[in-house]
């Protein structure tokens, strides 16, 4: 029989074109996980937009969600376009994707300031630490002596997005592994029920000019140093029992916007997501360790929107009828006797 | 009334030989932030008040405090509006341009000048008149002296020219809205100014005005402001804008005017403003909000636009609405940022990589500058394109005199958009880059609909909107946006041509130098010469315009820049046997057009080539 989704759509209304990246890329799985979270969430495919700059990663919004509209706009733009879209037509839910070449290097400003005015969206950066598309340069997350198939080993210290977004106050912040299925869909879950920036950087190995075992995206290096913050289980707001069973040991919930839960088990250590110091602490003590970590590691739910403090109508703007987008002919004769008085 | 009277025999005499009425050019030498503006606005104003036919150029620096700026003011009952060949009545503030200043006048100029600037006045060819206005300044307020000193030569100007001192009230009272204190103090200042004149200066100026039948509907105002009333008017959804000078009042007139016009009833604005954190953020802000079914715009200048190229690139070939109005500057690079003019319009034209082609609406007026404001976004949606408005400095930033503004006279046109099932179904075969009509433009549909969804891309695409590589493809893409933009030529606001019967000289222009052209054409007509107008409003140019070459023995094309951008369109376009017959006059030094500059170019021009 075939399966369906709480709004009874088969898998396949999610799916997208055949990928033409590389056999194995990590971004594939990530679209594959894209693909999964969205029809586990039972979002409508055609109130989402989907959002992409150029590059590898930018390529892939044609290879899910076919039933979505989608712009693959200019190199490192892609926010500025999203906002845009999202102050004009608030009811769309805006999933974007976006590479670390696109994000850290040209459209670091965009990114910034996407974060400042919280943008509604989620943002995901498919990060292999090269650029695919022009054969393997390096990136601007590269971590310092990380070294990519040919050439080299980088010398300069990396840009943590993770960081930098919880610096910007950022109201979501992860990181996950394209090759960690279950933690990656569940926050991609979380993501797509949070209201406001949620942004989660995915490393993603680069198949052609980074998997070896010197590079320290390869994901030989990843699965043996991903240091797992906590184990995450979605909990969506219209089956809040039948999926998951409660944890035996220390838990702790995180109630999202659209009412879905996310469940957080202790591992180790217990990280406190809601304090921007420890996320920061949790980042730079694996950096230091030469280690990946990943999970949710800062969470604030207190953030204004950029369409909540713009002050705009109820209506999205692209739904108000043409009496309210141009003012009547007797305002303008007000507006005339203004001036001549 | 023309400027040629004996100065020098009025020198002093008490008496000028004759009144020269409504006909001279008073300049205003301040630095920049000592509150100079109010008092021009208000010399400016209290003219108008009079209906005296009356304009005025602010010729500020790039700075906040401290460079020297002048103010000219032109009156002219022939309605001329450019700033004049000479300055008349010269007003000497500032100590930085003073021997500069004084140097530059011609012999009989009047000049009334601050005598606690402390610096010689030797032109003893000119009428000297000192008021000692700071010192008088810092009696009445010892702390606002300074500003209050600019009041003073108000009075002066008042006084030589007659100016009605019930007019400058009201101008006072417009200026400092609602601050009573201010118009107290001000009135104060200028009343002391006009009473030291009387009392002090035995020197009647042959200057004088007269008031005249003023229409009551009549006002003055910056094209800028324009502007940003009529995007208002026209549905504006989004606002993004990045501050530059000259443009950024237009975004600020938008800012100022949606509470009052825009809310939807429930305290909810129907407009998004963002202030962007560049130039290419705004662009793309533009292209989301097009993109999603909004009415996006930004505003800015020159350098915005070299910014905003590749995102330009993108709305042409990814078919998508969107307004960009440039408010244009002297370039290159930073130029002179706070100078006039027209050097933009062929980057407009043609802007971004590859092959493009752009609609650019050109207002002339400032009740042009409202029409186009709203009609930009109809067009941008008629031909999903982005739309280019162009206006300068001159004509946006100064003030200019309208009766008020016409309300838009046909519904929005939200061009081929497809909303629901029903429509999708009745177009056979739609694709989003599926010609149907024949008229190149395709319909789109909406995120959010649901209804045929793509992934929009600047990549090659086919008629469906799927990545393409295919030759045949790509070519036939381009030559369906040529088709598509070729089109809008007889659409888009139509020139304006006034014609001799003749058909000896033709002067094809645009923009602000509308405001200058009367003059010149006063000035070639003196010359003997048979003198054909067509200001041409937008590009691609309408057809009409050729046919105003085709009549005319020869065309002179002139414009505000150095190269002749407009001419070097029309060379491109038009057929090889009108090209012989069609010369160029451009001139640029950051100024606004002067008639006689441009007039005696004309006339070079023509000389060379009978």
């Amino acid at each position: 029989m075939v399966r369906l989704n709480v709004i009874e759509l088969e898998k396949s209304e999610y799916t997208g074109g055949k990928s033409s990246l590389c056999p194995g890329c990590g971004h594939d799985q990530i679209s594959n996980n894209i693909i999964q979270a969205a029809w586990e969430n039972g979002v409508q495919p055609e109130k989402i937009a989907k959002m992409s700059g150029i590059g590898c990663s930018s390529k892939t919004p044609a290879y899910f969600l076919g039933k979505s509209h989608g712009f693959n706009t200019v190199h490192g733009r892609m926010p500025s376009v999203t906002t845009g879209a999202n102050v004009v037509n608030k009811d769309l839910s805006f999933l974007a994707v976006s590479g670390d070449g696109d994000t850290a290097s040209i459209g670091i400003g965009q990114f910034v300031h996407s974060i400042r005015r919280n943008l509604d969206m989620v943002y995901i950066v498919e990060n292999n630490g090269v650029y695919g598309l022009t054969k393997g340069q390096y990136s601007a997350t590269v971590e310092k002596g990380s070294k990519k198939k040919k050439g080299v080993a980088n010398q300069q210290a990396p840009i943590d997005l993770c960081a930098m977004a919880i610096n910007l106050g950022c109201s979501f912040v992860a990181r996950s592994f394209s090759g960690s299925k279950k933690q990656l869909t569940a926050l991609i879950r979380a993501a797509m029920s949070h209201r406001g920036m949620a942004f989660i950087d995915v490393i993603s190995p680069c198949v052609t000019f980074a998997n070896n075992d010197e590079s320290y995206k390869s994901y030989n290096y990843v699965k043996a140093n991903d240091e797992v913050l906590h184990i995450l289980d979605y909990i969506p707001h219209f089956s809040p029992i039948e999926e998951v069973e409660v944890p035996e040991g220390e838990f702790r919930e995180v109630n999202l916007f659209d009412g879905s839960t996310l469940r957080l088990e202790t591992l180790a250590a217990d990280h406190d997501y809601t304090n921007a110091v420890s996320a920061l602490s949790a980042i730079h003590e694996s950096e230091n360790a030469e280690r990946h970590v990943t999970g949710l590691l800062y969470y604030n739910e207190n953030v204004p929107t950029a369409t909540d403090t713009l002050g705009l109508s109820e209506t999205a703007l692209v739904d108000l009828p043409e009496d309210l987008l141009r003012p009547d002919e007797d305002s303008l004769e007000r507006v005339n006797a203004t001036f001549r008085s | 009334m023309l400027c040629k009277q004996p100065y020098v025999e009025a020198l002093g005499t008490k008496k000028a030989m004759g009144k020269i009425v409504n006909d001279f050019v008073i300049n205003v030498a301040t630095a920049n932030g000592t509150g100079s503006q109010s008092s021009n606005l208000i010399i400016l104003h209290s003219m108008f008040e009079m209906g005296i036919p009356v304009s005025g150029k602010n010729l500020f620096p790039s700075n906040i405090s401290g460079l020297p700026t002048w103010f000219i003011i032109r009156v002219s009952d022939q309605g001329y509006q450019a700033p004049g060949d000479v300055t008349n009545i010269q007003v000497l503030m500032n100590k930085d341009t003073w021997m500069k200043d004084l140097e530059s006048l011609e012999p009989g100029t009047i000049v009334v000048y601050n005598e606690d600037v402390k610096l010689p006045v030797d032109r003893e060819d000119c009428v000297l008149l000192g008021m000692p206005m700071t010192k008088m300044a810092r009696k009445i307020n010892p702390k606002l002296g300074r500003l209050i000193a600019n009041m003073y030569y108000v009075g002066a100007v008042a006084h030589l020219l007659g100016i009605d001192l019930d007019a400058i009230e009201k101008a006072v009272k417009a200026q400092f809205k609602g601050k009573e204190k201010a118009v107290e103090l001000n009135m104060q200042a200028i009343s002391e100014g006009v009473s030291f004149a009387e009392e002090n200066w035995e020197f009647e100026s042959q200057y004088c005005v007269e008031s005249r039948e003023k229409n009551p509907d009549s006002f003055l105002i910056e094209g800028n402001e324009a502007i940003a009333l009529g995007s208002i008017y026209g549905g504006i959804s989004m606002l993004s804008w990045y501050p530059i000078t000259p443009s950024s009042s237009l975004a600020e007139s938008v800012i100022g005017w949606l509470p009052e016009l825009r809310s939807d009833g429930e305290g909810g604005s129907t407009c998004a403003v963002i202030q962007a954190e560049d130039e290419l953020a705004a662009a793309g802000m533009v292209l989301g909000a097009g993109w999603a079914g909004g009415r996006g715009m930004t505003c800015t200048s020159g350098p915005g636009i070299s910014l905003m190229s590749e995102f330009i690139g993108l709305f042409y070939f990814s078919e998508v609405p969107g307004v960009i109005w440039d408010v244009n500057r002297v370039g290159p690079s930073t130029g002179l940022p706070t100078r006039t003019q027209q050097g933009d319009l062929s980057m407009l034209y043609e802007a971004s990589h590859g092959d493009t082609q752009h609609i650019v609406l050109i207002p002339g007026t400032v009740n042009e500058c409202f029409e186009f404001g709203w009609r930009a976004f109809d067009y941008a949606e008629r031909f999903q394109t982005m739309v280019f408005g162009f206006n300068d400095l001159d004509l946006g930033m100064n003030r200019w005199e309208t009766t008020g503004f016409q309300y838009p006279d046909a519904p929005m046109d939200r061009g081929k958009v497809i909303r629901s099932q029903e429509e999708m179904d009745a177009i056979a075969n739609y694709g989003r880059y599926r010609d149907v009509d024949g008229d190149g433009i395709p319909f789109r549909t909406l995120p959010g609909s649901g209804l045929d969804p793509i992934l929009y891309r600047g990549t090659g695409h086919d008629e469906d909107g799927v990545y393409s590589e295919d030759p045949q493809v790509y070519h036939d893409t381009m030559e369906r946006l040529k088709r598509k933009i070729d089109g809008a030529r007889s659409h888009l606001p139509e020139p304006m041509i006034r014609e001799e019967e003749d058909k000896e000289i033709g002067v094809i222009f645009y923009g602000s130098m509308e405001n200058t052209i009367v003059e010149i054409d006063d000035i070639l007509g003196e010359s003997g010469l048979s003198v054909s107008t067509c200001r041409v409003r937008a590009l691609p140019l309408h057809p009409e315009v050729e046919e105003f070459v085709r009549r005319h023995e020869r065309t002179i094309v002139l414009e505000i820049n150095r190269d002749g951008q407009l001419f070097g369109i029309i060379r491109k376009e038009f057929p090889a046997d009108l090209i012989p017959k069609i010369h160029r006059v451009s001139y640029s030094d950051g100024m606004p057009p002067r008639a006689r500059v441009y007039s005696e170019m004309i006339l070079e021009v023509l000389n060379e080539v009978k």
